[in-house]
């Protein structure tokens, strides 16, 4: 300890910046992760906080995935003699569009019993709904809001709302305003009550539930009863304790903290990568300062024992402020991520506080310390090596030995050889992902050898254009391989990743615009929801008859989607009627004949999968595949897999009828309408509204207006995925500041010469000015490398674990040129503060520097 | 050539130190002089002064007749590589440039054209009989030779005043006499006015002039 003060604490201090700039790999990594994750616990926790506010006193609640069931089976269950209250419930978050902003959770449910679960404490409203609650029921445009909700909008006892119902506007009168309680707080408080049998009404579900919310009688033991309403129900119900129900929310967001996981770990390791080199180049130049230390009798352990010491405060540092940081962005990214599931999921969730776990903040703190110290390691080790003897002679600096480099040289090509053996049988998942770190690792050994080589190699192009200062530069980073391969590794790291991000993304829309064009060919899409994820609002089966009956309607496509758990996964059934389908389109196949297909599933002898569903559950063109519905287990061939794009957590397309038949389901979520040559699309809403206007709560998207808005959500998404390209190409300035701030240190002398033999103070600073741009452009020609194997093996991650979509693999050519610029000009930016420091510095201190 | 009139340098850390107390000095076109005194009696200090180096806390420097008060650093940078030719006891070459690019850098830093510099380079290496080790780096050379080497650098412009601190006082006597002969025959071939900082008796008696300090002061201003 002692040694740690008198010794490191003088260093740190004298190099206070660098020390700061090491520590800055760190930061950003944690605080990426703890802001990523946090955002996503908060929205998570927000999630569990409104079902579990919503509960009550449930102990068990019955579900059938999205599309509910009839309300037979509410009288099933209450019939149970150890059931001792069980009641219906719709849930629905609709768009109000009143005073604040947002979304309000409708909790529809029956007033006569629901209060055996739940208590409905009413401050204001009519004084007959606050006697008797039965008032309520009797007249069905009741409503209930909080009292939060009620301030926020003006609303008082006996306020109008008007509701875009599906049976056109309703008027409701808010009848009683809840005390602030447990079950207020819900969905942020944003929450209102109305009657279960208005709700199916108002939301076209047609004489369904959505949930039965139980309790069971005293002394009833609950996985008994679990176990028998099951059995009772059949496997197409889920019953479940109300906080199974978060399981399902944290499958849809896993995606999500997947990037999260990726983005902080590649800010971490190329964070390794400076402090790597921080620690190297501190353990070179404080050879002499160990030597002397080791002659007055340290062990080489306890040299050891005080980098590593070192680097473990500086990662625990460095993890604080990442922790610190991370939590001021949580509650920013969390409000976007509930903004994102609610329109790619159609989950809508509010995160009205940022909620973080002790845990994962202790998690992250060690990440940053761990990482740290990893970092160091070999550094320290090469540090408890130092000979004494040999310290204090003067000397120059240890080099990087061409032994060294021949032999990361070896290492290298051995590994590329088993890299090359892992793409036979990357079918095997460790196999393939053994593969992708081994080329990772091989890559960066070659990095000190490859870096060199080109900077001899620009040497020239430098000394022709600056004959001093470019030569200067150059010899700069060819003097110190090390101090430069490290800056280089961190910036080619970086490039790597932006390169397989663009590469994904430019392939990914590719993808979607081909899949939109065969997919989304009708001229119009008539919705029930402002959000075509959003499938709150049903149309009755009815409404395709009213819209058969307008002419110039060439042909018609009913559509119902639905999310529903497959093996406890939620994922997304489509039911259409396939032979209609299949007269305008095929989506491209991946297994099995287009015509054969699509005729099996339209007579219900088959399911048509998404390739993405296939690859994410196992699942083989022919085998037989089993879905739960409420009516038994379904269980048809696999007549086909498909591309298609249109749900991340995998597709499964049904017929129609088969849906009806066996969700009892006939409501409609989106029509597709075809026009006759003869009629414009205009022309067509325009006889759409004169018929419905008024009678039913209708969106009209045009085929443009639905491409723009799933070409703005995969925006978004990559909107997400763009703060690891910021984060990576922070990382990397950082890297390159670090260096140029070790290599003006290194090289104080040698500046100061230069300046006393009569370098103007410009020369000076064009000389750190090319250093930079010459690492920046080494950086960026072994990233764009990098990239091209980065880019392969993130698309077979992003086919086989992520969403299971199969991207083509196209090199992003002009994203690599847009780089150019960027690189050099942020390496001219990192340059901008070194090269001050460097002119600024004493001349005569700098000439007796050592 | 070179005058100081009550030049004073201090040194404000946690104790005051005053390096320079007002030196009256003036040393004319074409001296060689010598300036010996204890250790930390401001030899350097004087020397970095009027290579420009540093800047003094009171008191005028002319060299040439140019004040340096009053102009800004690029200027004193021109008026050193114009005028000034250093050499130091640690050589100070760049390690990673060959004999032939150390002496050319500084006629590269003035921007002269690259077959100009190459001839004065060579001519200097040979004046300074190094002709064979043009392309070697200074790493391989022995400390005499690296020493000539920066000598070399330091006459590259035929600049008007040649200061050395204690050039030889990291070589061998023998060497160091070599050295100091070196420098004496360029001082008579090149007329240059020549300021040598030594703690060789010898070496500070052979010189035409040798002025001694003590505590930052003149104490001593003898010719020969
Ligand atoms: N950068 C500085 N900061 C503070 N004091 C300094 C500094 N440089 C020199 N001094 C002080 O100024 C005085 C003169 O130093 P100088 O280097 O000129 O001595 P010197 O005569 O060259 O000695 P030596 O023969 O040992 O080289 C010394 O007392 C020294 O401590
Ligand atoms: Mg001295």
């Amino acid at each position: 300890m002692k040694l740690l003060k008198l010794i490191s604490w003088q260093y740190v201090r004298k190099h206070l910046l660098r020390t700061v700039l090491t520590m800055a790999g760190i930061v950003l990594g944690v605080a990426v992760f703890v802001g990523m994750h946090t955002a996503n616990q908060s929205v998570l926790s927000a999630f569990t906080k409104t079902v579990d506010r919503i509960a009550g006193a449930t102990q068990l609640q019955i579900t059938a995935g999205e599309s509910g069931f009839d309300e037979e089976v509410l009288e099933r269950v209450q019939a149970l003699p150890n059931v001792r209250v069980a009641v219906p419930v719709i849930e629905a978050v609709v768009n109000l569009n009143l005073k604040s902003q947002g979304n309000i959770l409708v909790l529809a449910v029956d007033m006569t019993g629901d209060r055996g679960l739940r208590d409905y404490d009413l401050e204001a409203g009519d004084d007959t709904v606050i006697e008797d609650p039965l008032v309520f029921i009797a007249q069905p445009d009741s409503l209930m809001v909080t009292r939060e909700f009620a301030t926020a909008n003006g609303l008082v006892s006996n306020s109008k709302i008007t509701l875009a119902a599906m049976d056109g506007p309703r008027t409701f009168t808010v009848r009683g305003i809840m005390k602030s309680s447990g079950l207020t707080s819900a969905f942020g408080g944003n929450l209102a009550i109305m009657d279960i049998y208005a709700a199916q009404k108002v939301f076209g579900r047609g004489r369904k539930f959505d949930r039965i919310d139980l309790a069971a009688t005293e002394g009833t033991a609950l996985p008994e009863l679990q176990r028998q309403l099951s059995a009772m129900l059949g496997a197409g119900f889920e019953v479940e304790s109300p906080s199974a129900r978060g399981k399902q929310f944290e499958a849809l967001s896993s995606v999500y903290g997947m990037l999260a996981n990726i983005t902080s770990l590649f800010a971490l390791f190329i964070g390794m990568f400076i402090i790597y080199n921080s620690f190297a180049i501190a353990v070179t130049q404080r050879r002499s300062e160990i030597g002397i230390v080791r002659a007055l009798g340290a062990t080489r352990g306890q040299i050891q024992a005080l980098f590593l010491t070192e680097s473990a405060i500086l990662g625990l540092i460095g993890a604080s402020f990442g922790v610190l940081f991370g939590l001021l962005i949580a509650s920013g990214i969390s409000a976007s991520l509930g903004n994102f599931l609610g329109e790619i999921y159609g989950v809508a969730q509010r995160a009205a506080e940022v909620s973080s776990d002790p845990r994962l903040l202790l998690g992250a703190l060690l990440m940053g310390v761990v990482t740290s110290v990893i970092a160091a390691w070999i550094p320290a080790r090469a540090a408890a090596g130092v000979d004494p003897v040999q310290a204090l002679q003067k000397g120059r600096y240890q080099q990087l030995t061409k032994g060294e480099n021949r032999l990361r040289r070896q290492i290298a090509s051995a590994l590329f050889v088993i890299v090359f053996f892992c793409l036979f049988f990357a079918q095997n998942r460790i196999i393939f992902y053994s593969g992708y770190f081994l080329t990772v690792i091989a890559g960066l050994l070659l990095v000190p050898t490859v870096a060199l080589w080109l900077s001899k190699a620009i040497r020239p192009a430098m000394k022709f254009l600056r004959p001093v200062e470019g030569t200067l530069a150059a010899d700069s980073l060819i003097q110190s391989p090390r101090r430069t391969s490290g800056a280089v590794s961190a910036l080619a790291l970086s490039i790597a990743l932006v390169i397989s991000l663009g590469g994904m993304a430019r392939a990914s829309y590719n993808s979607i615009n081909e899949w939109m064009r065969i997919a989304l060919n009708p001229d119009m899409f008539l919705t029930a929801t402002q959000n075509i994820t959003d499938r709150s609002f049903r149309f009755p089966a009815s409404f395709g008859d009213e819209i058969r009956s307008i002419p110039g309607i060439r042909r018609m496509q009913l559509v119902r989607n639905a999310r529903l758990l497959y093996k406890g996964n939620p994922v997304m059934v489509v039911s259409v009627e396939i032979d209609k389908l299949a007269a305008e389109s095929f989506l491209p196949s991946v297994a099995g004949d287009s015509a054969t297909m699509y005729r099996l599933a339209a007579e219900g002898k088959g399911f048509l999968i998404s390739d993405n569903f296939a690859q994410l559950y196992g699942v083989k063109y022919n085998e037989l595949l089993s879905i739960n519905t409420p009516n038994g287990t379904l269980t048809l061939p696999v007549a086909g897999i498909v591309r298609d794009y249109s749900d991340q957590k995998g597709t499964v397309l049904i017929d129609r009828k088969m849906f009806i038949r066996y969700w009892n389901d006939d409501t409609i979520n989106i029509v597709r309408l075809y026009l006759e040559k003869n009629i414009t699309v205009p022309e067509m809403r325009a006889r759409i509204e004169e018929k419905l206007a008024g009678k039913t709560r209708l969106f009209i998207l045009t085929n443009q207006d639905l491409k723009s808005y799933i070409i703005k959500i995969t925006d978004q998404w990559f909107g997400l995925t763009y703060i690891q390209l910021a984060v990576a190409v922070l990382v990397a300035i950082l890297g390159i500041i670090n260096t140029l701030t070790v290599s003006i240190t290194d090289r104080r002398r040698e500046l100061g010469v230069l300046q006393a033999v009569g370098a103007l103070r410009g020369q000076v600073r064009r000389t750190i000015w090319l250093e930079a741009i010459a690492i920046g452009i080494i950086g960026l020609a072994i990233g764009l490398a990098f990239g091209c194997v980065a880019l392969y093996y993130s698309l077979e991650m992003a086919a086989r674990d992520i969403s299971g979509l199969r991207l083509d693999y196209t090199y992003p050519w002009s994203m690599a040129a847009g780089l150019f610029p960027v690189i050099v000009g942020a390496a001219l930016i990192a340059a901008l503060g070194p090269a001050e420091q460097a002119v600024r510095g004493n001349l005569v201190e700098a000439l007796e520097y050592e | 050539m070179i005058s100081l009139s009550s030049v004073s340098k201090r040194f404000d850390g946690k104790r005051q130190v005053i390096a320079l107390d007002a030196v009256d000095l003036q040393i004319d076109r074409g001296e060689m002089v010598s300036l010996v005194g204890p250790s930390g009696s401001g030899k350097s200090t004087l020397l970095n002064l009027i290579g420009g180096l540093d800047r003094p806390s009171e008191g005028d420097i002319r060299i040439d007749g140019t004040l340096l008060r009053g102009i800004n650093d690029d200027e004193l940078t021109r008026i050193r590589r114009d005028k000034i030719g250093f050499i130091f006891q640690f050589f100070n070459l760049l390690p990673t440039l060959s004999c032939l690019e150390n002496v050319a850098l500084p006629l590269h830093l003035r921007g002269w054209p690259a077959a100009k510099i190459n001839d004065r380079s060579r001519e200097l290496l040979s004046l300074v009989k190094l002709d064979n080790r043009l392309e070697h780096l200074p790493e391989e050379l022995s400390g005499g030779e690296r020493q000539r080497v920066a000598i070399a650098r330091a006459l590259s412009v035929y600049p008007p005043i040649l200061l050395a601190d204690e050039p030889t006082g990291n070589l061998d006597s023998n060497t160091g006499a070599e050295i100091l002969a070196l420098i004496r025959e360029l001082h008579s071939r090149l007329r240059a006015t020549v300021l040598i900082v030594t703690h060789d008796r010898e070496v500070a008696e052979s010189c035409p002039r040798q002025i001694a300090l003590k505590d930052g002061r003149v104490v001593m201003d003898q010719r020969r």
